[in-house]
Formats: C-alpha cells, structure tokens, sequence
C-alpha cells in the first residue's frame, strides 16, 4: 500500500504544473486589442483600397493587404471581436444546455437517466461540424447570431455527460436530500447545490470549448457557409487565402493563421492547466 | 447500468445484437429526420431556395401538397422512412437527380482515406505513445506532448493549406486538389499520388488526439501492481509495455478507435473540402451552400451508420476479449482519461 501512495506522490510530482502565463498574457492583449480595436486599427478594416491588392507586409501595411485591397492588420482587431464573440455565445450557450440536460439526467431515475445518455451518445455519433453545417443549412443563411447559436447547441453533449456524472456521485449527499426534503425545486438545487459543485470539473471543458468553438467558426466562414466575406472575422479573413496561396501571396495564410492558432493554443493551455489542477485538487 | 448484459455466442447473442443496432439506426434517423424538419421558415425555401420568391401561389399549395407536407410530421416521417427502405431518399436539389446515385458515386473515395489515415494515425500513434511512455516526464517526452498539444489545436483547414503551401506552391511535388489527374481515373498509382496531401494532413491534425489518450492509459497501466511483479521478474521495461500493457490496454484502445471515429470523419470532410476531393465531405459542404437538404440527410445517416457500426464492432471486440468489460464505462470513460481536444 505504502509503494502505491509513493507512485502516486511521484506522479503527481512529475507533472509540476506552471501557471500558464505566456498564454494569459497573450490571450490578454489579444481580448483588449479587440475592444480597443478603434484605437489600433491604422486604416478602416472594411476599406478595400484597390490599387493595392496582396501587398506584402511592410511599413505601410504591417501584415499586407488581402486579395480586397484591405488592411490585414485592422481586419485582425476588428474580426476578433465576431470570432471571440460567437464562441463565447456558443459557449455560454452549450454550457447552459448541458448543466440544465447533465442535471436532468443525473437526478432522474434509472430509466430516463440510461434514455438521456444514450440520447448524447447518438448525437455524438454524427461529427460535430456536419452536424453544425446540417443545422446551419436548415435555418437559413448564417449571421453572427446563427452562427454562435448553432455551434452552442451542437456541442454540450460532453459536457452534459461531464455534469451527468458529477451530478450522479453527489445526489445522494445529505445537504442535497436536506434541500430535498424542505421542498428544493429543480432550478434552486442546480443552482444553490449542483453548480458550485459540478463547475470545478467541468470548468476546463468549458474554456476548451470556446477553443473549439473559435475553430469552428474559422471553418465554416472558410469554407464559405460560414460568415460571408463581407462580414469581417478570422474565418472569413481566411477564406480567400486559398485562392492567394495558389498565385504566391503566402502572408494572406500564415498571418491570420497564425494568430488563430496561438488563440486556440493558449486557450487549450489554460484548459489543460484547469484540468491538472482540478485532478491534483480531487487527490489531495 | 449493472444490468446482466447478453452474453455468450450463438443465436440469442446475434439477434441481440443485431436488435440493438437496428434499434439505434433507427432512432438515428428519427434525429436527422427532426433536425431536416426545424427549418423555421418555410421547407419549401429549403427544397427551392430562392425560387420561392418568384413561385405563384398556386405553384406554392401544389409544391406543398406533392412534397406531402401537409400531412403531419408524424406522417412525412413515416413516409419518408418507408420510401428510404426502398433506397428512395429523395431527389438532390443541385444535382437534379435520386440521392442515392450522386452518394454512390463519392462514399468509396472518403471511405479510402478515411480507412488510410485510420491505419497511419493508429500505428504511429500506438509507437508514440510507448516512446512517450518510456520516458515519461523526460524533456522528450514533454516536447512531444507540447507539439502534440500545439498540432491537435490547429483546424485541419490551416494544417492542408500549410501543407499546400509548401508540397504544392513552393515545391511543387504533389497536386494540390483532387482526386486524379484528368484521364486517370482507373490508375492507382495516380491516385495515390493525390492521397498523399490529403491523408498527411488528416494525420497531422488529428494524430494527437488518440496518441494522448493510449499514453495516458498505458502510463495508469505502468501504476498497476503486475508490473511491479514483472519488474521484479527482471524484465525490462520496453518488454512489460509491449508484451503486458499493451495487452490490457487494449480494450481501451479498441474503445478509442472507437470514440476517435466521429472526430476522424469530421476532419476527413473538411480535408475533403479543401483539397476538392471528390467525397462526402465535399459534397455535404457543397450540398450545405445549397441548402440541399436531402443530401445532407443521407451524408449524415451515412455517417452515422458507419460510427454507430464501429461502436458495435468495438464493443463486440472489446466483450471477447475481456468478458468482464461493461461497455459504457470503457468507451466513453476512456475519453475522461484526458481527452480534451474536440474538434
């Protein structure tokens, strides 16, 4: 038994968690730049100046220009703000879906509860953006709103697994039957005894998913049935990249790209670290 | 979820089987029936698109009832199923013909490179793993996670342009879209030639999800007892992982290649798109532009039929080689072992 618990401790020893600045730091400025982007932006994002079109990055331009004639740079600020926003609504949103569908599943009998989860398990079985397209095409052309909407409620189903099983080893603690007992509703124990308690542990899912969320956004605009050109975020920025990289302009790819996945890393970052600490937390 | 499941061979266990399948097939596609169905305008728009607006009235009521969608939703989907049982899902919108013949013509190409990249990512992934776990906590084997961390973030469409970029622009040693070369349809060897881009950029973003998980299996598999026995037997600890960790985390791996389907087919569409692969992927992102619906229906049911198949399979797998295995708890705990890099 002794050995065991020295595994253990040497495990956990091993994985020595740094807090992860570089990532907060970064995803800081970036969250800020966007706000502020009025004050950044050198040019009118959405001007297209076309005696100069696929400049490369230089004074004039910072990152160059797109296949449009606009500033990359601007576009860059001024697209973060959609990109950011759809996935944190779709965040906001699946999150809502899950703890309100995890709950329901972990508090219900049996039955329903096997029901639910095989419900989940199905869903899942499609790939997320098919599913995302499939929606997406059935209620018309996308906005921002449709877009975070759709991306929200296609993606809670692990999240609700997450919230389920949570919820599964807590629903018989006393404080929980206590509250039962005096008359708690749905809604009061989700929120007053469920949530502090299941938010720990799924909270590094949740900043994952805005990660996922950012990516998918990027994918859809790019491959056009996302956000159309005209409206300016990473992924429709993106979307004549394709057709620039084929005759040479190599900055119209690699800037934005660049600066999307440093996004989505830093966020997968801090998810990580989430996750580490929560599990050191549960073991001590 | 303590329930005696079926077990043991013959008859009974086929028909069990087989049972749950058509029952989880079906209600697939109650689902993608009800999601074709959400549309909160008119459905019309989705079968005509903008034509609707230039329709008469009249054009509008005879359109409706020949579509059956007076009828209740009950109805149009029992009518829908019963003609689906007769392969009759319908007419493509853009394509102006059955369904069925434009998704017949495309699947066998996604399935090739889904099949090809499924073999690569599992192979490699599985070395990976060991050699991570051989060292675990070492400089290497953190590099690895770090640059595994660092691919898995990136969205397959930046990875295949990156890869286009340099293979295709800049060096100029593989094709950049397609499937063949005009007039070589039937030469293997040509369409190999295309694969490569394709399945590289398939492996590159998805490799890490399922590498992760088999290392943090086997690295809780080296925690267990028997390995201190083997240890103490004298054998090395490359030995112990392929000739008894393997072994036992090999339900789990099953389960993981499992669970790794929806991600992997999801990617392969995208990839699909990007390269103008002629395949599911291309044709859902195509049909999605066209709002056309009947097409997305059956490329989802497809879709679905397959990853449903897989689960089946894995559990079938993972009940004969270790009786004890209840299945919800190794395929879906096994994602709750680390996995968090959805796509």
């Amino acid at each position: 038994m002794k050995n065991r618990e020295s595994w253990r401790s040497k495990y956990e020893r091993r994985d020595n968690f740094k807090r992860p600045y570089f990532s907060i730091a970064f995803l800081a400025v970036l969250t800020t730049g966007c706000l502020f982007a009025e004050f950044i932006m050198p040019q009118d994002p959405v001007y297209m100046n076309l005696a100069e079109i696929n400049a490369a990055p230089s004074g004039a331009h910072l990152f160059g220009t797109d296949t449009l004639g606009r500033d990359i740079f601007s576009m860059i600020w001024y697209g973060g703000r959609i990109s950011l926003s759809v996935a944190l609504i779709a965040t906001l949103i699946s999150t809502l879906i899950a703890a309100l569908y995890g709950t329901a599943s972990g508090l219900a009998g049996r039955r329903v509860d096997e029901f639910m989860m095989r419900g989940t398990e199905l869903l899942m079985s499609i790939p997320n953006i098919l599913l995302i397209i499939f929606v997406q095409a059935m209620i018309g052309e996308p906005t921002v709103i449709s877009i975070a909407v759709v991306i929200g409620i296609t993606g809670w189903m692990p999240v609700a697994k997450m919230v389920r099983s949570e919820v599964k080893q807590i629903r018989n603690s006393d404080y929980i039957l206590a509250a039962r007992t005096m008359g708690g509703r749905f809604l009061y124990l989700l929120t007053r005894h469920l949530s502090p308690n299941f938010m720990p542990a799924i909270m590094f899912m949740i900043v994952t998913s805005v990660g996922s969320a950012i990516a998918a956004e990027a994918t859809l605009s790019f491959l056009g049935i996302g956000l159309p050109t005209n409206v300016i975020s990473w992924g429709s920025l993106m979307s004549l990249s394709q057709q620039a990289i084929l005759s040479g302009s190599w900055h119209l790819l690699i800037i934005p790209g660049a600066v999307l996945v440093l996004t989505i890393i830093s966020i997968t970052d801090i998810g990580e670290y989430l996750r580490a600490a929560g599990r050191r937390e549960r073991l001590l | 979820m303590k329930r005696k499941a079926n077990r043991g061979t013959g008859f009974k266990y086929a028909v069990s089987k087989i049972v749950q399948f058509a029952a989880t097939l079906f209600v697939l596609s109650l689902v993608v029936f009800v999601i074709s169905r959400i549309a909160p305008g008119d459905p019309l728009r989705a079968f005509y698109g903008e034509a609707v607006e230039r329709m008469s009235a009249e054009q509008l009521a005879d359109a409706r009832t020949r579509l059956g969608l007076d009828e209740s939703i009950f109805t149009q989907y029992i009518n829908w199923l019963s003609s689906a049982f007769h392969g009759d899902f319908g007419i493509s919108f853009k394509y102006k013909q059955s369904v069925t013949e434009v998704v017949s013509g495309v699947y066998m190409n996604t399935l090739i490179l889904t099949l090809i990249s499924f073999i690569i990512i599992f192979t490699a992934g599985i070395f990976i793993a060991v050699f991570c776990v051989l060292r675990e906590g070492s400089l290497a084997d953190r590099l690895i996670c770090r640059i595994g961390v660092a691919l898995g973030s990136m969205p397959e469409f930046f990875v295949a342009l990156i890869l286009v970029l340099i293979f295709a622009v800049n060096l100029g040693i593989f094709p950049s879209s397609g499937a063949y070369a005009i007039g070589q349809s039937e030469n293997i060897a040509d369409r190999l030639y295309h694969l490569v881009l394709p399945v590289m950029s398939i492996v590159i973003s998805h490799i890490w999800y399922c590498t992760y998980l088999i290392r943090n299996k086997l690295s809780e598999e080296l925690r267990q007892e028997y390995v201190l026995l083997c240890r103490v037997k004298g054998l090395t600890q490359r030995r112990i992982i392929y000739k008894h960790c393997l072994k036992n985390a090999m339900p789990a791996i099953v389960s993981i290649m499992a669970i790794f389907l929806p991600h992997l087919l999801g990617g392969t569409y995208v990839v699909e798109t990007v390269f103008s692969y002629p395949g599911l992927g291309s044709l859902g992102f195509e049909s999605a532009q066209y709002h056309d619906y009947n097409m997305l229906m059956v490329i989802s049911l497809i879709t679905g039929f397959f990853v449903v198949a897989a689960n089946m399979a894995a559990r079938i797998i993972n009940e004969r080689i270790d009786p004890r295995t209840e299945y919800g708890e190794t395929v879906y705990g096994a994602e709750n072992t680390g996995g968090t890099y959805e796509k």
